[in-house]
């Protein structure tokens, strides 16, 4: 046993290569938040070259962001991207958990060959879907509505991910719900919902993230600046002021604010939310 | 009504609502996208059948021969250094840094990958400039002379490939992290005493059980690359020249810009078999090597 502390003891010692190994992990970790630390710096300058000059950066002055709100548009899109996102993570929510819910503990025939139709589209990725759904949207009349930003974040991801966490509610809870004479809507509501609330967060976050950061879509869907989300709006910023480099640093930090907000805060839940994507390759 | 009939009903209202949102913009989509790539459209006039021609063109588009070698070329680039780094990293985490310190890197190697990838490039754009920019100062420190990253049609694609790395390693890192931890501790320990290396209990016991996690992670890191757009189109807008369009550019451009519906089915058509048979393939191999 002494030998074995020893050995393990022996191997938590830091070598050389490992000391080279840790400076490469914090240099690397310097490269990851380095170019956002250089964003919201330079969106407090009036800079009109990329490199940064300490005496520029002016904490005091918001003319950058207060231009890109008012005459970009900025605030129209930010308003946009938090009502389209809200949106998504509701509907999908509601709208996965309930399929999901029936999914696993309803039975009826055909069930488990409509869920291959589920996990089949799962593989199309959206861009091959994209030109008819346009040429649907368009001829009902939907382009430029919330509900088109708004419908194509909805998929069978979310019914995969639930149904797999909701085989561990006990069937036997449902059924004592059901003897005591509750009734079924009910049941989902306030039986199965409450149960798998963490998996609903995991959700949440991952439709958040998606939906936030959605690009194609909204770019092509969307022909109203009043309709632009972010991301639409911050490519269109370059388009027009592709030197103005404190007035794109602004715009660029306005779209990362809210995601980076919720990030600091939920670090953990981001992680696992996001990471569960891996599923839905 | 019976109990099974009105379990039967039930489940059926519950699934509705999911499964008309799924057919209407998933399901009859990729036939209607089947269907439009044999036929020329504009959305002026109907859809007027043409066979197999616009298949044809793809293949004798230079447009398109350039968006297929880019999209192949940046696959090639990204995808193998994002795993092995992420691996590699993860693996260190696991080793050296579960704590202190470590949960804290982590968290900011994470950081690039909830920023859109609109955000990332804009960033990277004016950090890519090459007079003035934070890069070429950079390196000039060094002596080295100025680089034209995004203007240059032979590092273009190479700039855009450092972004997408840098943004995707902190997602995979995490994945392999949480595949590392999930090995029992006991046959690190068992090899120890039987006098392995690091480098040997790496890849002995590391290696080999994290293979449903290496297939993940090139599967996706494949679909993923493939469907490259935000980047090249916020960065270059697919130039110099041809030298960042991608397969995705290629059919924006030609649906949303050109409205050519039909051409545009076409190349969707060809990238969704793409991707269906690197999948097949991919899955192919990994079984193969874990039956060998």
């Amino acid at each position: 046993m002494r030998e074995k502390t020893e050995v393990l003891h022996k191997k938590r010692k830091w070598t050389p290569v490992s000391v080279i190994g840790l400076i490469l992990i914090i240099l690397f970790s310097i490269i990851c938040v380095a170019p956002f630390v250089y964003m919201i710096l330079m969106s407090f300058t009036q800079s009109q070259t990329a490199m940064i000059r300490l005496d520029q950066i002016n904490f005091g002055d918001f003319s950058n962001y207060s231009y890109v709100f008012h005459n970009n548009g900025f605030f129209r899109s930010l308003i946009n991207s938090i009502i389209v996102t809200g949106c998504s993570c509701f509907f999908n929510c509601l709208i996965a958990s309930m399929a999901a819910y029936g999914f696993e503990k309803k039975n009826f025939p055909g069930k488990e060959k409509l869920y291959l139709v589920y996990l089949a589209t799962m593989m199309i990725p959206g861009q091959v879907t994209m030109i008819p759904v346009f040429i649907i949207m368009r001829k009902l009349g939907l382009l430029n509505t919330y509900f088109a930003l708004i419908v194509l974040i909805l998929n069978a991801f979310g019914v995969v991910l639930i149904r797999q966490f909701m085989k561990g509610v006990p069937d036997d809870l449902l059924e004592a719900a059901q003897v005591d004479g509750c009734p079924e809507f009910q049941i989902y509501l306030r039986v199965v919902l409450p149960l798998i609330k963490p998996v609903l967060v995991s959700l949440v976050i991952f439709t958040f993230v998606t939906s936030w950061n959605d690009f194609m879509w909204p770019l092509v869907s969307t022909s109203k600046s009043s309709m632009y989300t972010l991301t639409v709006s911050l490519s269109l910023l370059k388009t027009q002021y592709a030197t103005n480099y404190g007035l794109l640093m602004a715009g660029a930090t306005v779209s990362f604010l809210i995601p980076f907000i919720l990030y600091v805060f939920l670090q953990k839940q981001f992680v696992e939310g996001i990471a569960l994507s891996g599923i839905k390759g | 009504m019976s109990r099974k009939k009105r379990q039967a009903v039930q489940g059926i209202l519950y699934i509705l609502p999911s499964f008309i949102l799924l057919a209407a913009f998933s399901i009859i989509p990729i036939f209607m996208t089947v269907y439009y790539s044999f036929t020329d459209y504009n959305m002026m006039r109907a859809p007027q059948l043409v066979g197999l021609s616009n298949y044809q063109r793809v293949f004798h588009d230079s447009y398109m021969a350039a968006a297929f070698k880019n999209t192949l070329v940046y696959t090639a680039v990204t995808v193998p250094i994002q795993t092995v780094a992420s691996l590699a990293i993860a693996a260190f985490f696991a080793a050296k840094l579960q704590k202190k310190g470590g949960e804290f890197l982590r968290s900011v190697m994470f950081i690039p990958v909830i920023a859109s990838a609109i955000t990332a490039a804009t960033i990277w754009r004016i950090i890519f400039a090459t007079d003035g920019g934070i890069l070429n100062t950079f390196l000039g420190l060094f002596g080295a002379s100025k680089v034209n990253w995004l203007g240059d049609s032979d590092v273009a694609l190479i700039s855009i490939c450092i972004v997408a790395i840098w943004k995707n390693i902190g997602y995979f890192m995490v994945i392999y992290y949480a595949g590392i931890m999930a090995i029992p501790k006991d046959l690190y320990e068992a090899a120890t005493i039987d006098g392995a290396s690091t480098m040997q209990e790496f890849f002995r016991i590391t290696l080999p059980l994290l293979k449903p996690i290496t297939y993940l992670v090139v599967t996706l890191g494949i679909i993923w690359s493939f469907q490259v757009f935000d980047l090249s189109y916020q960065m270059t807008g697919g130039g110099p020249g041809k030298s960042t369009v991608t397969l995705v550019m290629g059919i924006y451009n030609s649906a949303f810009k050109q409205y050519k519906m039909g051409y545009a089915s076409a190349i969707a058509i060809l990238l969704l078999v793409l991707i269906l048979v690197i999948n097949l393939v991919e899955n192919l191999f990994f079984k193969e090597k874990e039956a060998a």
